[in-house]
């Protein structure tokens, strides 16, 4: 009883707005003990410095390859032959950049390869966010149907079509309205002249009653467009989710002031979803950017420099000597360098809007 | 008649009413329309052709005429018959694409999960880990697959390079399996389990690779889990152990699912796959070598469609949808 008088602090008000309290606090020592010495304080710690060397090493595991490549890069041929060089080169050298840059087009095939992600990065992004508000907002007949189809161009491999969209795209003529025209004839109905002004601006060529697509951006940007192009269908899962956690009362208001579908779309709809945006813009022109089915299936014999053109031994680097392979591998490592390049630095700005977007979304099952 | 025209005026009201509500959604449905009107002319006129050209092509054998076009002679099923007894790798090359197949999605899905999950706590440098965890998936796709793939190759021929930037070294530089076996045999916990850690293990790196995008969609899952419903547990005293399987098990058994399948889709369409490489390698052999690898290709799709519908019915029996008010 004594004790617990004792115990309690002692209260005197000071003035109006401040008291003094008067106690005898723990000593630090107790206090240290009593929060450190613990089980419950040891578990938190262990736990702590496991998940840390769980996550280094899996951030190892997935920047090993990225070091040694780039440190492979940077090695002179006798390197490789040397048992005792590993990851820092002993004759440090910047030969492969050079050559891989300036003997394999390297500009030629980094402006292409842009015009082209871009293209297909800001088509399908727009295109896809159309389709996935169309179906996420909409409650139309058929809508479910359309979601099928979209899953199944998803889980189509684009390997079981390569041929017949090869073949679709060399002599395309959708509806047979070409050789309609045409008449059946098997001469194209064109002057040759037009047919080699259409070439030389590189934009199609008629052949055989069809437009020749193939070796012109056009097959990839009919694919964009129409939201069939790689992966399109996974963008359109996404964005459909993300737009279904967008609250209907945003719309509705809209409406009730007079906005039409459309405007409130583009006015308020949009602006919203631009981290999720970004996220796909993001994945759209990374994935065409280091794609090559499509560039392989539709550049075959093309005058376009792309991206894989360029992964090949430069002449000036082809030398015969023990350590050839290795060399070899080194040089196509740095070509894939070179080539991801870019998109490290686009990384590096987006990476937040990547995670953020997705986190953002909502992606919610139904 | 004043009851009448009450009646009359109860009645008709409701109905001008409706009918209003009627147009509106009308109106509605028909901006749906015009927002998936590029997805349905594309697939009507460029997507259906392709894919009927692609199958009715699998019924012919084909040749270049000299003209540059191409003669399609009517064979019946004999690619696919070719496909299954003839060629002497397709049925293995199958077979094995099916086990890895097996082996793939659940390690990619446990992997993915538990990163998720690790990712999704608060804790020192979260933001760096997480971008070094989504660089595979916007770097490690395409060309640099292939080269990787080149890269393999070499390595194989070459036993140990010097500066092999492959990936086996970078999983068994940090453990040996046989450590883990043996550590693992000394538990006593079944042979099976053990051979599945340590092939885990052992292909890290794929793995890490692959669950790029299924983290992600974990993480978003993670993120809409109410914090409320976690500190109500943890007052309760439950142990993570508890709250992992009666809170966030449950609530993620939606995403389990959406990332089960397009495990499935992913793995058996990326360039990696065993299977895919293999026919893409027949698909390179000329024109007779590209209506066969087509044939492969949609027997292998037939194939898989069947796995992803048994995946879908099996994981769906265990989802649970938490019921939103």
């Amino acid at each position: 009883m004594d004790m617990n008088m004792q115990n309690t602090p002692k209260i005197t008000k000071e003035s109006k707005n401040k008291i003094r309290v008067e106690f005898d606090r723990t000593p630090l020592k107790e206090r240290l003990k009593a929060k450190f010495l613990n089980l419950y304080f040891f578990q938190r710690v262990a736990w702590i410095i496991f998940r840390m060397a769980l996550l280094v090493g899996i951030s190892y595991v997935v920047l090993f390859p990225f070091v040694s490549k780039i440190a492979g890069s940077f090695m002179s041929p006798e390197d490789f032959v040397d048992v005792t060089v590993r990851l820092i080169p002993k004759n440090f050298t910047l030969d492969i950049y050079k050559a891989v840059l300036f003997e394999l087009d390297y500009g030629e095939a980094f402006v292409n390869t842009l015009i082209i992600s871009l293209l297909c990065g800001l088509l399908q992004t727009f295109v896809c966010c159309l389709i996935g508000y169309g179906l996420a907002k909409f409650r139309f007949k058929g809508n479910s149907l359309i979601m099928m189809l979209v899953i199944l161009t998803m889980i189509v491999p684009h390997q079981t079509l390569q041929l017949s969209m090869f073949m679709h795209f060399r002599y395309f003529d959708v509806l047979g309205i070409l050789s309609f025209l045409s008449g059946g004839a098997s001469v194209g109905f064109m002057p040759d002249s037009f047919n080699e002004l259409l070439a030389g601006i590189q934009l199609f060529q008629l052949q055989d009653n069809a437009l020749a697509l193939t070796n012109t951006y056009w097959p990839l940007a009919i694919l964009s467009v129409t939201g069939l192009a790689f992966k399109n269908g996974l963008y359109i899962f996404m964005l459909r989710q993300f737009f279904t956690g967008v609250p209907d009362a945003l719309e509705e208001s809209a409406y009730i002031d007079g906005s039409g579908v459309f405007r409130t779309f583009f006015t308020i709809i949009l602006p919203l979803s631009i981290p999720m945006m970004v996220t796909v813009f993001l994945f759209a022109f990374c994935w065409q950017w280091t794609d090559d089915f499509y560039t392989e299936t539709f550049f075959n014999s093309s005058k376009i420099t792309l991206m894989p053109d360029i992964v090949k031994v430069p002449k000036s680097l082809d030398i015969q000597y023990a350590g050839k392979e290795v060399y070899e591998e080194a040089i196509r490592n740095t070509c894939g360098l070179c080539i991801i390049m870019p998109l490290v630095i686009l990384y590096s700005f987006g990476q937040n809007f990547l995670v953020q977007g997705i986190e953002r979304s909502g992606l919610t099952a139904e | 008649m004043t009851n009448e025209a009450k009646l009359q005026h109860t009645v008709s009201a409701p109905k001008a009413k409706k009918r209003k509500i009627a147009s509106l959604d009308k109106k509605k449905a028909r901006a749906g329309w015009v927002f998936v009107l590029p997805f349905i002319i594309g697939f009507l006129l460029v997507y259906l052709p392709i894919i009927w050209d692609s199958i009715y092509m699998t019924f012919h054998s084909i040749s270049i005429v000299d003209g540059g076009g191409i003669d399609l002679l009517p064979v019946g099923f004999e690619n696919y018959s070719d496909a299954l007894t003839e060629d002497p790798h397709f049925v293995q090359t199958l077979l094995t694409g099916m086990k890895e197949l097996l082996f793939d999605v659940p390690a990619i899905l446990i992997f993915s999960l538990f990163m998720a999950v690790l990712l999704n706590q608060k804790m020192v440098g979260r933001a760096v880990f997480r971008a070094i965890f989504f660089i595979p998936v916007i770097l490690s796709t395409g060309i640099m697959e292939s080269i990787a793939g080149a890269n393999m190759l070499g390595t194989m021929m070459e036993g140990s390079g010097s500066i092999d930037g492959s990936q086996q070294s970078a999983a068994s530089e940090i453990v040996s399996v046989m450590d883990i076996e043996k550590l693992f045999y000394s538990m006593k916990i079944g042979q099976g389990l053990v051979e599945y850690v340590a092939k885990m293990i052992n292909e890290i790196y794929d793995i890490v690779n692959r669950s790029g995008v299924q983290m992600l969609i974990f993480l978003a899952g993670l993120q809409s889990i109410s914090p409320a419903i976690y500190e109500a547990c943890r007052i309760d005293g439950c142990t993570a152990w508890e709250t992992f399987w009666k809170i966030t098990f449950p609530m993620i058994s939606p995403m389990i699912l959406v990332n089960g399948i397009y495990t499935i889709i992913d793995s058996f369409t990326t360039d990696s796959n065993s299977v895919m490489r293999y026919i893409r390698s027949v698909y390179d052999k000329g024109t007779e070598g590209q209506v066969l690898s087509s044939a492969m290709a949609w027997m292998y799709f037939i194939i898989v469609m069947l796995m992803l519908a048994a995946a879908a019915g099996l994981f769906s029996a265990f989802v649970f949808y938490q019921r939103r008010d």
